[in-house]
């Protein structure tokens, strides 16, 4: 009565929104990298959107399901088989017992979410699933029970009457999510407490130059190759609290943004935050893949957020 | 009373955005007591009042950041009442809080101190044998100091809890005396063991479970600082004070926790 893992891939884990309350201690949020892929295949399969789901990086795990399940894979396309039949993304999926899952190739994006309908049984840490300082191993194995043994406080479309969400709401949500999280717009951010030390030129190139994703990327931080950006001071600061999305400046000039395994505490030029609509885009890219960066304000950041997070709670 | 004294007390504060889901107060930018004691003051008045939209207060030398959950924020009346703006919201924080103090109305400041006001001061073993202090040596050759000299500098000095930061539980303290000053290895170990106390600049922190560190070991206590058992978790926190107390390696062994 379980989903099994045969073959570990190099860095998968399972993933909910994430631990917050401990980093006075030290203790990392962890979490989704991109939330609003993980949100929308659970909102396929009618769970509450912040249900753990597996995160998956390429070359990614394989699973044996032993008994039946409903999955719904959304995020990256890694090509998803079941039983060696290629299968589609942002669908529910009806696994039967000893049905292998396995991920061909990266076509797009960098990670991918698998969904199972119900609630995740495995333990918890201090009220959350996410994986900390560890990944999936080979024979892991995971269970789910169906969706109304447990409470849920968190909002979810199953608490509206069944005809209000129809596929064509479902089908728009996927299209607004897809083009969100795959398009090639600039990333936004709000400058942050040491975007006044950068020299005049650094704040111009930081916002006019190309920046590619540097192959030491993963969940703690992706690095990135651009311009060196100078500070008008040493880049010597005394360490305060960072967050997801955080433009680090490192010593050497190059720019390292923090993602959801990040240290709760930094000493470098804090240049700014990739703003939290941007992040699951920006967590999406593949290594070696360009981005632009432009500057935003809260006022907008929150009106994008809200709307983005409101299409999860449809009410008709 | 008057409006000027406010206005002073409350330019000595800065209030940033990190970002669209947190904000920043800030002193200014030194390591020093009494910076860190104004924002621990201000971290747990904050916390009294209890708004359900902070997720995280997490305060670091001059720095207190609270993470916010942004819808939480916009569904609580505070939102309308400073005009749905977060900046504003902080900002009225901190003229309520200079406020309170003004009005010495500040009950939280006995909460974390004994009866006779002086701190709670928490006590830590240290085996500073050199199977331990790995690096005393190298120490005791750089900074031409005895090894009891050492061992007796850094266990006279009471110590204040900057941040925490790194690993779940590293805290990060000070000040160490001048003459056991050293700087962290031009490259880190691969394995420091949990438990080790180390030193890095004017620092000293002891790491909470093994992990790779630069910190020059001096030696190794025996207690648990962190245990990811959610009753138990940090034993330290920004703003606590504490001091080192050597033993022997037999009581190390005795007391050891990690075995």
């Amino acid at each position: 009565m379980a989903i099994k893992v045969i073959k570990s891939g190099i860095a998968d884990t399972i993933q909910d929104k994430g631990r917050y309350g401990y980093q006075h201690l030290g203790i990392q949020p962890n979490g989704f990298l991109d939330y609003q892929s993980a949100q929308l295949a659970n909102f396929i399969l009618h769970n509450t959107i912040t249900e753990p789901v597996f995160e998956i990086h390429f070359p990614a795990s394989t699973f044996c399901f032993t008994s039946n399940y409903t999955i719904c894979i959304s995020g990256a396309n890694f090509v998803p088989l079941l039983n060696e039949k290629s299968i589609a993304l942002h669908t529910p999926i009806t696994v039967k017992e000893n049905d292998v899952l396995q991920f061909l190739k990266p076509l797009q994006g960098r990670v991918a979410y698998i969904a199972i309908q119900g609630k995740i049984k495995n333990e918890t840490w201090l009220d959350s699933h996410s994986y900390f300082a560890k990944r999936i191993q080979k024979n892991d194995i995971f269970e789910w029970g169906a969706n109304n043994e447990k409470e849920s406080s968190n909002p979810t479309h199953t608490d509206l009457p069944n005809n209000s969400i129809t596929n064509e709401i479902i089908n728009g949500i996927i299209n607004e999510i897809q083009s969100q999280v795959f398009s090639t717009d600039p990333i936004r951010f709000i400058p942050g407490p040491a975007w006044e030390d950068l020299t005049p030129s650094a704040k111009e190139s930081l916002v006019s130059s190309k920046f590619q994703i540097s192959l030491q990327s993963n969940r703690m931080g992706y690095p990135l190759k651009g311009p060196l950006l100078p500070l008008h001071k040493p880049n010597q600061y005394l360490s305060a609290a960072v967050t997801r999305g955080t433009l680090q400046l490192l010593p050497n000039g190059e720019l390292m943004v923090l993602m959801a395994d990040h240290q709760t505490i930094g000493g470098y030029a804090n240049l700014g935050q990739i703003i939290l609509v941007d992040l699951p885009r920006f967590a999406q890219l593949s290594n070696q893949a360009s981005i632009h960066f432009m500057e935003n304000n809260i006022d907008t950041a929150h009106k994008l957020y809200q709307q983005i997070e409101k299409k999860f709670i449809h009410r008709s | 009373m008057s409006s000027k004294e406010t206005i002073f007390e409350k330019s000595k504060w800065n209030v940033n955005l990190l970002g669209d889901h947190a904000i920043v107060f800030s002193l200014t930018a030194n390591m020093q007591e009494e910076i860190i004691e104004k924002i621990i003051e201000l971290k747990n008045w904050i916390e009294l009042a209890k708004n359900d939209f902070i997720i995280e207060s997490i305060p670091s030398y001059h720095t207190l950041t609270l993470v916010y959950d942004i819808q939480q924020f916009y569904k609580n009346k505070i939102a309308i009442e400073n005009n749905h703006s977060i900046i504003a919201f902080a900002n009225s924080l901190l003229t309520q809080f200079e406020l309170t103090k003004k009005n010495n109305q500040l009950q939280f400041e006995t909460e974390k101190k004994q009866e006779n006001n002086s701190p709670i001061i928490i006590r830590i073993p240290v085996c500073y044998d050199l199977s331990q202090g790995i690096d005393l040596e190298n120490l005791s050759t750089k900074n031409n100091i005895s090894i009891n000299e050492i061992i007796k500098k850094h266990c006279e000095e009471i110590y204040l809890v900057y941040c925490l930061g790194f690993l779940p539980g590293f805290a990060y303290m000070g000040k160490v005396n001048t003459k056991i000053q050293i700087a962290r290895h031009a490259s880190p170990r691969k394995e420091v063991m949990a438990g080790s106390v180390g030193i890095a600049g004017e620092q000293t922190g002891i790491y909470p479970m093994n992990s790779p560190g630069g910190w020059q070991i001096i030696g190794r206590t025996p207690l648990k600082i962190f245990d990811p058992n959610p009753s138990v978790l940090g034993k330290l926190q920004a703003g606590d004070r504490i001091q080192f107390y050597p033993i022997d390696f037999a009581a190390f062994e005795k007391l050891n926790e990690y075995k």
